[in-house]
Formats: C-alpha cells, sequence, structure tokens
C-alpha cells in the first residue's frame, strides 16, 4: 500500500509539514512498496496512529463503573451494523465501543493504566474483546506486601525478582504506582498524609516505596519507567507532596533514553490553596519544575465538563469524593495487592472547583516547553471520556477557542489561574508529539509513535490541509476532523474510511517478560509460597493469567543484565 | 388542530417500540408517510401500518396543532410520546410501559390505565390519568440520580410503588392510594397522594409530600407539630433525618 502526498507530521523522524509518500508492507512502513493499493493522501493531513498511554478501558473497575451506571448505558447507543457490534456508553462504554470510538479518532493503541495482579484476568478478558487497538496493561505495585517489605529491608534485587514475577502472573507491561502506601492503610481505615507517612503495620515510608520500585524499574530495564499517581492526588495543596516527590528521586537515574519517572493525570496533582475555598492553579510552578528537569515526563489529566466517571486504586480518595458529592460510590479492597474504587460524577462549567480544574490542565500543558514531557490525556473516564480528545487538541491549538469557553465558566477562573493570560498556540507538529511520538517513546513502543522504515503501519489521515486552514481560526473545523479520521490505517490494513469502520483486524496485547538472576527469584518464590498459604483467597496456581487469555501476544523482552 | 387516529390492526402479544408516536415526528407528515414510519416489534423492524390503522386529517401542520388520537388497547405499546415538546396525545385505552417519557411539554391524556415509567424523567408538560397508574410514575430509570424536573401528572385512579422516585422537580397528584416509597430520594418537587401511602420519603433530601389519608412514617421523621393546609389538618414531618433531608411530609393520619 501506498500512501500518497499527504502532509506528513512524524516529529520522531523530523519531519514536521512534509509532502510524501509512505509506504506499507506486511504492516510495517517500508522503504518501497511493490504492489498493494495507493490512497491519495494529497491535501490531507497524515500523522501516525494516536496512542494512548493512560486510559482506563479494560478490568474490574471499569466493570464496576459500568454496573453502576446503567444511566450511562444509555448514552451513546448505537444500533449493530453488518459489521459492527452494538456500542453503549459514554463515560464506560463496552468493550467493542471502546475500540471503534478509538479507531474513529485515528488512535491506534491504548494502554489500561491500572490493573492489580490478582484482578489481570478480568482485564485480559476485556482487552481480547476490544477490537482494532493493540493494547497492553500497566501492573499495580504501589501496595503490595511483598513490595512494600522488600521497600522497607531495602532488598531491590528481592524487589526486582518481584516485580519480573508480577508483570509475568499479570501478563502486565509496566509498573504502575498509586497512591503509594496510602491503599494498604485504607484496608485499615486509614491513609498517607505525605512522603515521610509510614504505612500502618509496614514501617516503611511512600518514599521509600518509589524510591525502591524506580530503582528496580531500571534494573530490570523495563522499556516504561514507574507510571506514579502521586500521594495526596486530588488535594488543595498537593502539588508541594508532587514537587517533593521529583525532588526525592533527582538522583535516580534512567537505564535508557527515556525519563526515569512518569507523574500521570499531573492536572489532579498540581492544586494550592489550604482548602476548597481558596482552592488554586499551582501549574506554572509543576511546569516550571518541569521545564528545568529533562527526566520526568507527566500527561495532562485534561477535565472534559459533563459526566465522567472516577475510578482510580486511590480508595481513600474516592471515599472523600462520594461523602463530598452525595454521590453513589463503590470501594474494594483488593487482598494483599490494592484498594480501589469508584465514583461517578459530573463536571459543571459553573462550579468554581471544577471550572479552576479545567483550567490547569491546560495551563500544564501550555507552559511545559517542550510537548515531549507531556501528554494529552483526560485521564480517561476520570476527567472525562477519550473520546473528547481532538475538544482537547482545539482548546491547546486556539486561543480564541480557549477565550470563548473561558467565557462559559466561573468567574472564579481568571482569578485563581492564569490561563486566561496565555497566548502560546500548540502546531500540528506539537500536537503530533502529544499524542503520538512522546507516549510512544515514554512508553518505550519503538515501533510505534513515528513512520520511520520498520514502524508499525499504524497511519492516520485527517480531512484537514495544514497548509490552508488556521487552528487559531477555523478551530470547529478542526475539531471535527480530528472527530472523525478520513482513513485510519492499522498494522497496514484500512480499519477506518471516511469516519466509518471497515474492517475489524485483532489487535495485539503487549506485555513485558523480564529475567532475574534465579537466586532472587527463588527467594521470591519461598515468600509467595508463605502469602499463598497464609493469606490469599485463592492458590498460586490459580493465579497466574494463563496465554489463553492474551491470545495475540506482543511479548517485550528485558531483564536484569 | 390536525388530528391523526391511530388504531391498533391485532392484539399484541409482543411489546411495540413506539417512541415516534409523538407529535414532534408526526405533524408534518403525510398520513401514507406515517404509515411508513419504522417501528420494533419485538425484534422486527416493521412499518407503522402494518400493526395500525392510520386515519384522520391530511395536511402538514406545527406539532402544537396536531392530536395524536390512540383508539384502542395500547396497553403493550411502549414510549408513547417520548420526548415530546408540544401538541396532543390521547389514549382512550390503556397506555404502556414509558409513556410521555422525557416529554418537556404538551398535553397527554391517558383514559385507561398507564403501566410502568409513566412520565420518567419528565421535564415538563402535562400527563392525565383518568385511571390506575402502575410503578414508578416521574421516576428516574435504572441508575439515574434525577427523575422527574418539571411539567405535572395527575392520575385520577391510584399509583403502584416508587412513585416519584428521584424526583426533582415538578408535580405529582394521585387521587387514590399509592404503593410502597413514594418519593422515595427526591431532591424536590410536590407529590400529593388523596389516599394512604406506605413510607413516603426515604431519604428524600428536600421537597414537599401531602398525604391526605394514612400513612405510614418512616422512624427517621420528626414530628413538627400541625398545620391546616386545605381545610384539613395535617401532622407535618422533617426529613428524612437519615440523609440530612430538609423534605416537609404531611400526613392526615399516621399508621
Amino acid at each position: 500500500m501506498i500512501i500518497k502526498g499527504g502532509t506528513v507530521y512524524d516529529p520522531t523522524n523530523g519531519i514536521l509539514g512534509e509532502e510524501m509518500d509512505i509506504s506499507i508492507e506486511n504492516g510495517k512502513v517500508v522503504e518501497e512498496a511493490k504492489k498493494g493499493d495507493v490512497i491519495d493522501a494529497k491535501g490531507f493531513l497524515v500523522m501516525p496512529g494516536g496512542v494512548d498511554a493512560h486510559a482506563h478501558i479494560a478490568g474490574a473497575k471499569v466493570n464496576t463503573g459500568r454496573i453502576m451506571r446503567p444511566e450511562d448505558g444509555r448514552q451513546g447507543l448505537e444500533p449493530k451494523t453488518k459489521l459492527l457490534r452494538p456500542s453503549t456508553g459514554y463515560t464506560v462504554p463496552n468493550c467493542y465501543a471502546m475500540g471503534y470510538r478509538y479507531a474513529r479518532l485515528g488512535y491506534t493503541t491504548s494502554f489500561e493504566a491500572a490493573t492489580p495482579i490478582i484482578e489481570s484476568r478480568h482485564t485480559h478478558e476485556e482487552l481480547e474483546e476490544i477490537p482494532i487497538i493493540d493494547k497492553g496493561a500497566l501492573t499495580l505495585f504501589g501496595n503490595n506486601w511483598e513490595v512494600l517489605e522488600c521497600a522497607r529491608d531495602g532488598d531491590i534485587d528481592k524487589l526486582a525478582a518481584y516485580i519480573s514475577w508480577g508483570l509475568r502472573a499479570s501478563r502486565g507491561y509496566g509498573v504502575k504506582v498509586v497512591n503509594p502506601g496510602g491503599g494498604e492503610a485504607w484496608g485499615f481505615g486509614g491513609n498517607v498524609t505525605g512522603l515521610d507517612d509510614p504505612v500502618p503495620d509496614f514501617d516503611v515510608t511512600p518514599r521509600e516505596i518509589i524510591r525502591s520500585l524506580m530503582k528496580a524499574n531500571e534494573m530490570l530495564n523495563l522499556p516504561h519507567s514507574v507510571h506514579l499517581h502521586t500521594n495526596n492526588l486530588g488535594k488543595p495543596g498537593n502539588y508541594a507532596t508532587t514537587l517533593e516527590t521529583l525532588k526525592a528521586v533527582e538522583d535516580i537515574t534512567s537505564s535508557m533514553d527515556r525519563q526515569v519517572l512518569h507523574i500521570t493525570h499531573m492536572q489532579f496533582s498540581a492544586y494550592g490553596g489550604t482548602g476548597w475555598r481558596d482552592f488554586e492553579s499551582k501549574a506554572p510552578e509543576i511546569a516550571d519544575y518541569f521545564n528545568k528537569h529533562d527526566q520526568f515526563t507527566m500527561d495532562m489529566g485534561q477535565l472534559i465538563f459533563g459526566s465522567a466517571t472516577t475510578m482510580t486504586a486511590d480508595a481513600p480518595l474516592e471515599y472523600a469524593n462520594a461523602r463530598l458529592l452525595h454521590a453513589k460510590w463503590s470501594n474494594h479492597d483488593i487482598e494483599l495487592e490494592e484498594s480501589s474504587g469508584v465514583v461517578p460524577l459530573f463536571y459543571g462549567r459553573k462550579m468554581p472547583i471544577n471550572a479552576i480544574q479545567w483550567a490547569i490542565g491546560l495551563e500544564l500543558a501550555l507552559l511545559t516547553e517542550s510537548p515531549w514531557k507531556i501528554l494529552m490525556t483526560t485521564d480517561h473516564p476520570n476527567g472525562g471520556p477519550f473520546v473528547n480528545y481532538p475538544e482537547v487538541m482545539t482548546l491547546l491549538m486556539s486561543k480564541p477557542k480557549r477565550d470563548e469557553e473561558i467565557a462559559t465558566l466561573h468567574s472564579l477562573v481568571p482569578k485563581r489561574s492564569i490561563l486566561a493570560t496565555l497566548d502560546r498556540e500548540m502546531d500540528w507538529g506539537e500536537i503530533a508529539i502529544m499524542t503520538r511520538a512522546a507516549p510512544a517513546k515514554i512508553l518505550g513502543l519503538k515501533d510505534k509513535g513515528h513512520l520511520g522504515i520498520g514502524a508499525d503501519a499504524d497511519v492516520t489521515i485527517y480531512d484537514l490541509n495544514p497548509e490552508k486552514i488556521d487552528p487559531s481560526k477555523d478551530y470547529k473545523k478542526v475539531k471535527a476532523a480530528f472527530s472523525l479520521a478520513k482513513y485510519n490505517v492499522k498494522g497496514g490494513e484500512v480499519v477506518v474510511k471516511d469516519g466509518e469502520i471497515v474492517s475489524l483486524p485483532r489487535g495485539r496485547t503487549y506485555w513485558v517478560d523480564a529475567t532475574v538472576p534465579e537466586e532472587h527469584a527463588q527467594r521470591v518464590e519461598a515468600d509467595l509460597v508463605d502469602k499463598f498459604t497464609k493469606y490469599y483467597s485463592i492458590q498460586k496456581s490459580n493465579y497466574m493469567v494463563q496465554d489463553a487469555y492474551v491470545t495475540n501476544p506482543m511479548v517485550v523482552k528485558a531483564g536484569v543484565i | 388542530m390536525r388530528e391523526i387516529v391511530i388504531t391498533p390492526l391485532k392484539t399484541f402479544s409482543v411489546p411495540i417500540e413506539a417512541e415516534k408516536i409523538c407529535p414532534d415526528t408526526v405533524s408534518s407528515l403525510a398520513l401514507k408517510e406515517i404509515e411508513g414510519i419504522e417501528v420494533w416489534e419485538g425484534n422486527r423492524k416493521m412499518p407503522l401500518s402494518d400493526l395500525f390503522q392510520i386515519s384522520g386529517d391530511e395536511g402538514s401542520t406545527s406539532p402544537k396543532d396536531t392530536l395524536i388520537s390512540l383508539k384502542g388497547d395500547f396497553s403493550r405499546v411502549k414510549r408513547l410520546g417520548e420526548k415530546m415538546s408540544t401538541g396532543e396525545v390521547v389514549v382512550e385505552g390503556n397506555a404502556g410501559m414509558h409513556a410521555g417519557n422525557s416529554m418537556t411539554g404538551g398535553e397527554m391524556t391517558i383514559k385507561g390505565d398507564a403501566a410502568d415509567w409513566l412520565g420518567r424523567e419528565m421535564h415538563g408538560g402535562l400527563i392525565t390519568v383518568k385511571g390506575n397508574a402502575a410503578n414508578y410514575v416521574g421516576s428516574g430509570y435504572r441508575g439515574e440520580s434525577c427523575g422527574m424536573r418539571g411539567g405535572e401528572i395527575a392520575i385520577e385512579g391510584s399509583a403502584g410503588d416508587y412513585l416519584g422516585e428521584h424526583m426533582c422537580g415538578g408535580k405529582i397528584a394521585v387521587e387514590g392510594d399509592v404503593g410502597d416509597f413514594p418519593g422515595a430520594s427526591n431532591r424536590g418537587g410536590t407529590i400529593h397522594i388523596g389516599g394512604n401511602a406506605y413510607l413516603p420519603g426515604a431519604e428524600m433530601a428536600s421537597g414537599t409530600i401531602v398525604v391526605k389519608g394514612c400513612a405510614r412514617v418512616l422512624p427517621s421523621y420528626q414530628l413538627e407539630g400541625t398545620v391546616g393546609l386545605e381545610g384539613m389538618t395535617l401532622k407535618k414531618f422533617l426529613g428524612d433525618l437519615v440523609d440530612n433531608g430538609k423534605g416537609n411530609l404531611y400526613a392526615a393520619s399516621v399508621e
């Protein structure tokens, strides 16, 4: 297949708006294709397929959201067609709708952001049913008893061996850490208040947990860094905890050419004020820190007005949300590994807190100089559903669009944030970085997010002529075009044509197989036998995710050298 | 006013999903076009004319000047007048589930009985039922935190359980008795019950419930005294206190 004459944005390879052909053979980008169809892309915007590095798209808590929210299932109904199964839901769509909607947006890869090992089988059952896109799941380690004990003992070798085992047991891709220590404390009704607040009964602090996991992560040479949801997330004044966390790990170095720590949905961790009354944005402080430090990355966690379903392994946060908003809620104690919660809520334009949160996400993106350091996400469906990505793209590309939105918001926004004073408007290349090149690089997906020779043939064509259209003025057109791709090519196959799904290839599931020295693996084994005998509700032999649950795997090798 | 008459051709054994029987949809269509409107009978889609006889006035009007007369038994025809914003629907017999749901204006009259979910999530307009109504009148559908927000439902007979559940506004008046838990979890709106009620206003945050007959009142309601209302002396309660509710509950007598 040849995609002819499109205006290509491939920032990884330094291509910014050049008219060129892309040749595809056997699902890969090649120098020259010998045969196949020709897609005439002249006058259209061509980018690599979108990569979402953080979304909650599969697993137990997503399903809890669906069960709790039959009213959400009534939205977004699309009947079945000859090709497609029916779609339901807006914030918590059914599995098929996840695949269809990503594909229509021009996305080809999405990573589930948090799954406990014990619930990974469920996660993979859902991932298997999401059509078209490639996917993977990050495994939760931040409140796991074995992790807490290794961190307390400073035994990084054993911790690395446990992570290696945990990734294999969960068929997981990376190390996700959520409110380290807090989830365990919540099992007994408590929480941790900061980096040096010890976890009850474990005599270990969040600082030690984060540092140990990062060291083990780098020892294992994992493709992705530690992916952190900070302590005190969602609380006024938490920017101080966020900065303290970053400063606490400045001395740790990355084992490869990528960040050493990714802080996720930063919008929820960049709050000032001593309470909700004097709640304000501290995005400038956070962005300033990132501008001066190249070893850290983040994603936006942009808020979208309207309905959202918050779901996180940060169970005490969800409990607080439910009490504050008088909303329905679910909490879950996940044995020796985590706690979690789900709370549906509604973000209102005239609600001062929500309006300021909305501004913080955009401030972070606009104030961080390098788009390689901040990804575009909505923390789907915590900040809002991923179908709103085109809205976020236009907000970043158009100052008039932002001004128009700010005019509809609560009047506190200009007083508690500096968003209204920011003139920066992102260009096509910067959007391509935030949605394609950077997420692939941050996740360590070498064949994704770019169109160089040998890359996966995931290509999106949008009905936009970058030469002619001014995204600052024509933001409505830009949003419409980003919402329904003209073409989406996944692995060399056309999956979307003129906004309609035309084929349903099966995506692959990425997971990391990391090797560790035998002696440390055996020490972990001994601990596991003890824990499964004494505490777990299931047998160790029933615990591992079998290959039957990951039928189209993409195994990435890593390990201690 | 243009009158469109719709009569069932048979006794339905499988429910019909007839949300398109609504002034907003049919007002501008010729009778021939109305016959061609597709509806679902169970899992099969078919034109309206396969199920109903369509007659009445020809010509195109605005929805406001449209009267849809439904003659016969519509007890298995669901979603009549869904989302209607204006005009009039008269059901000569019984109406099926979800009649007048989400309507924002206009008038619906049901001369027989109404099935479950009558006027659920209604925003405006008037529904009158000459017979009885079943469960979940003016409530929110599964999972919804806000049911009826405005408009009025008047029932001359009695009503079933969960009347006005999650109600946030508007008015429901029932002349007869109601079933269990009227006004559960409501956050506004007014419910008038002519007869008896069992455990009204459970988890009520705000709003008004008046029971002119006898009510079994939850222990989480606080008696505040007696008041005169429409020539009757009623006991006044505040609740539901388990949820820090500020709702007003009035009852003529307490079980």
